[in-house]
C-alpha cells in the first residue's frame, strides 16, 4: 500500500480496516525521510526509535480494543521550539542546542495521548524568527516545490516535511504568520486558531502577545482533525480560553451557500508588492465562492500598515525581553539575522509600545465590526511566491510580502489555503479569518476553496523515492 | 515625537537606546541594524499622536472574585 498520500483520515481507515500498520505507517515515513530529507533539510533530529516505539503501541492498543481516535497511530513532527520530554528541543539556536526538556509542551502531550507516532524535531527559523539563515547549527529547509526558494518562516521545516510529504501533520508556532508562511509557499494549508485556543505552555516564547500555535497539514480536514485535538483550556496558559471546542469536522462538507465573506481588497491591491498572479489567485477564488453561493463582497478595513507596525512594535521589545541577558552576554552566538532582529526590541521605548498597544484595541474592534456583518474574511496570504534563498526578504520590515500579521495583532482564526501554482511553478494560496473561536466556518470555507479551486486533485512535488 | 529624523539623529538615538539596554552591535553588522530601525522608526511614527487620553491600551485587565483559600495560617 502506498501510504505517502493518505490522508489523516484515510490512514485512520486503513489502520482500523487491518490494511497497515502503525508500525508500517511509522516505517514508509522513515524511508520517505531518510531519502528526501539529505537536500531539504526539514529535521534537526529524527526520533527514530520514540516512532517505532510510538508505533507499536498504537498497534497493541488498537489491537486490544482502544482506539485514542483519529490521530491514532498517525506520524508527525514538531517544530523544534516545543518541549520533548528526553528530547532535544534547540529552538535551531547555539544557545540551546543541549538543552533537553524533562516535560513535554502540553501540545506534545497531547499528541502522545492522542497516539500520534512522533518522527522528529523540525527545523525554524532561530526562536521562531532568524532565517533563512546558514550560520545557525543546522542548514534552512529547502523548498520542496524548488530547492532554490525558501519555505518561508519560522516554521520552515514544518512546511518542507508535509509539501515532501515526509509526514501528514506537523506543528508550526505563528506570532506573525509562521504557521500561513510556510503554508501559502509550500501548497499547504496552516491554521492560526484563535489566540488563546491551543495552550502555548512548553513552546519557546518568541512574542506571548503575539504566539499562536498550530498544525499545518496537506488538506483542511486533516487540520481538523488535528485541532480537535490540540484545542481546549490549560489553566497553566495565562491565555488560554475556556471556551467550549465544537466538532470541527461536523460542518466541513455543508459548502458555503449564505455564507457573507468580506474581501479587505486595499490590504493587499495597494500593496507595492503584489504580484499579477497573486490578484489573480484571489479574484478567482471569490469567483469559484460565489458560484458555490457565496456573497463575497469587498470592505474596509483600517490600514494595512496599521496593523503591520502594530505586530512589529509589540512583537521587538516582548521578544528582546526574553533574549534580553543573552543579547548582553552572547550576542555573537546567536545568527547574524536573528541578533539584527532582536536587537531593535531593545530600541523600542515604553511609549512606543504602549501606543502599539492601544492600536491593537482599535485595529481588534475594526475587524470585529466587520466580523459583525461577514461571516468571515478572505485576503491574501502572502503577496507574491516564495523568494529565492540569494533574494532574502525581511518578514518582519514594512515592506514583507507577507499579510499575515494582522491577525497575531487581533487574534482572529486564520489560515491559508493553497488554490493553485503560479507561472514559475511555485504554489498560491488565501487566508480565511474568521470570528473569534470560529475556527469550523475557517475550515468550511477552506474546505470549499480546496474543492472549487480544484487543489485537492493537485499533485504535490514528486520524488523518485 | 519628531516623525523624520535626519540619519544622523537616528544613529545618535539608536545608539543610545542600545546602550542603555546593554547592547553593542558590531560595526560590521551597524548598516543593516540601521537600516533596519530606520524602517522600524517609521512604523513607530505611524503609531503616535493616534489616540487621546480615552484610547486605553488592549491590555488593560478585569480582575474575577476569588474564593478564599483556606486558613491563613
Amino acid at each position: 500500500m502506498d501510504t505517502q498520500n493518505l490522508s489523516i483520515a484515510g490512514m485512520g481507515a486503513a489502520l482500523r480496516s487491518g490494511e497497515v500498520t502503525a508500525e508500517q505507517l511509522a516505517r514508509d515515513a522513515l524511508t520517505r525521510v531518510a531519502a528526501r530529507d539529505p537536500a531539504l533539510h526539514a529535521f534537526v533530529l529524527v526520533t527514530e526509535s520514540r516512532a517505532l516505539d510510538d508505533a507499536r503501541r498504537a498497534d497493541q492498543e488498537l489491537r486490544a480494543g482502544r482506539d485514542r481516535g483519529p490521530m491514532h497511530g498517525i506520524p508527525y513532527a514538531l517544530k523544534d521550539i516545543y518541549d520533548t520530554s528526553g528530547i532535544r528541543t534547540t529552538c535551531h539556536s547555539k544557545l540551546r542546542i543541549d538543552h533537553v526538556p524533562d516535560q513535554d509542551s502540553v501540545v506534545a502531550a497531547k499528541l502522545r495521548d492522542a497516539g500520534g507516532v512522533l518522527l522528529g524535531k523540525l527545523a525554524t527559523h532561530e526562536f521562531a524568527i532568524g532565517g533563512p539563515s546558514f550560520d545557525l547549527p543546522f542548514p534552512p529547509a529547502r523548498n520542496p516545490w524548488n530547492t532554490e526558494h525558501i519555505t518561508g518562516g519560522s516554521s520552515s521545516g514544518s512546511g518542507t516535511a508535509i509539501a515532501a510529504r515526509m509526514v501528514r501533520m506537523a506543528m508550526g508556532s505563528d506570532t506573525g504568520g509562521s504557521i500561513r508562511g510556510p503554508a501559502a509557499w509550500c501548497g499547504l494549508v496552516g491554521i492560526k486558531p484563535t489566540y488563546g485556543r491551543v495552550s502555548r505552555r512548553g513552546v519557546f516564547p518568541l512574542s506571548w502577545t503575539l504566539d499562536h500555535c498550530g498544525p499545518l497539514t496537506r488538506s483542511v480536514e486533516d487540520a481538523a482533525i488535528t485541532l480537535q485535538v490540540l484545542a481546549g483550556h490549560d489553566p497553566q496558559d495565562a491565555a488560554s480560553a475556556d471556551i467550549p471546542v465544537p466538532d470541527y469536522r461536523a460542518g466541513l462538507e455543508r459548502g458555503v451557500g449564505g455564507l457573507r465573506i468580506g474581501v479587505p481588497r486595499a490590504f493587499f491591491a495597494a500593496a507595492p508588492a503584489v504580484t499579477p498572479e497573486v490578484l489573480g489567485a484571489i479574484d478567482r477564488t471569490i469567483t469559484l465562492l460565489r458560484g458555490a453561493g457565496a456573497s463575497v463582497e469587498d470592505v474596509q478595513l483600517p490600514d494595512y500598515a496599521l496593523f503591520a507596525a502594530a505586530g512589529r512594535v509589540i512583537m521587538m521589545p516582548e521578544a528582546f525581553a526574553i533574549h534580553e541577558a543573552d543579547m548582553q552576554t552572547r550576542l555573537m552566538d546567536y545568527g547574524e539575522i536573528t541578533a539584527n532582529r532582536f536587537v531593535l526590541g531593545a530600541a523600542v521605548t515604553a511609549v512606543d509600545y504602549i501606543n502599539a498597544l492601544r492600536a491593537r484595541r482599535e485595529l481588534t474592534d475594526a475587524v470585529n465590526a466587520v466580523l459583525g456583518r461577514y461571516d468571515a474574511l478572505l485576503t491574501a496570504s502572502a503577496l507574491a511566491t516564495a523568494p529565492r534563498f540569494d533574494a532574502p526578504v525581511d518578514s518582519l520590515s514594512s515592506a514583507s510580502p507577507m499579510q499575515t500579521i494582522p491577525f497575531n495583532v487581533t487574534g482572529h482564526p486564520a489560515m491559508s489555503v493553497p488554490v493553485g501554482l503560479a507561472p514559475n511553478g511555485l504554489p498560491l494560496s488565501v487566508q480565511i479569518v474568521g470570528r473569534p473561536f470560529d475556527e469550523a466556518t475557517v475550515f468550511r470555507i477552506g474546505r470549499t476553496v480546496e474543492q472549487v479551486t480544484g487543489w485537492e486533485e493537485g499533485t504535490l512535488p514528486t520524488f523518485a523515492t | 515625537m519628531p516623525d523624520a529624523p535626519s540619519p544622523e539623529m537616528l544613529s545618535a538615538e539608536l545608539d543610545i537606546l542600545l546602550a542603555r539596554n546593554g547592547i553593542t552591535v558590531p560595526d560590521t553588522r551597524r548598516a543593516t541594524v540601521m537600516a533596519a530601525y530606520a524602517d522600524l522608526r517609521q512604523q513607530i511614527a505611524l503609531l503616535h499622536g493616534r489616540y487621546g487620553a480615552a484610547a486605553e491600551p488592549a491590555n488593560v485587565f478585569r480582575l474575577s472574585p476569588m474564593e478564599s483559600q483556606g486558613d491563613a495560617t
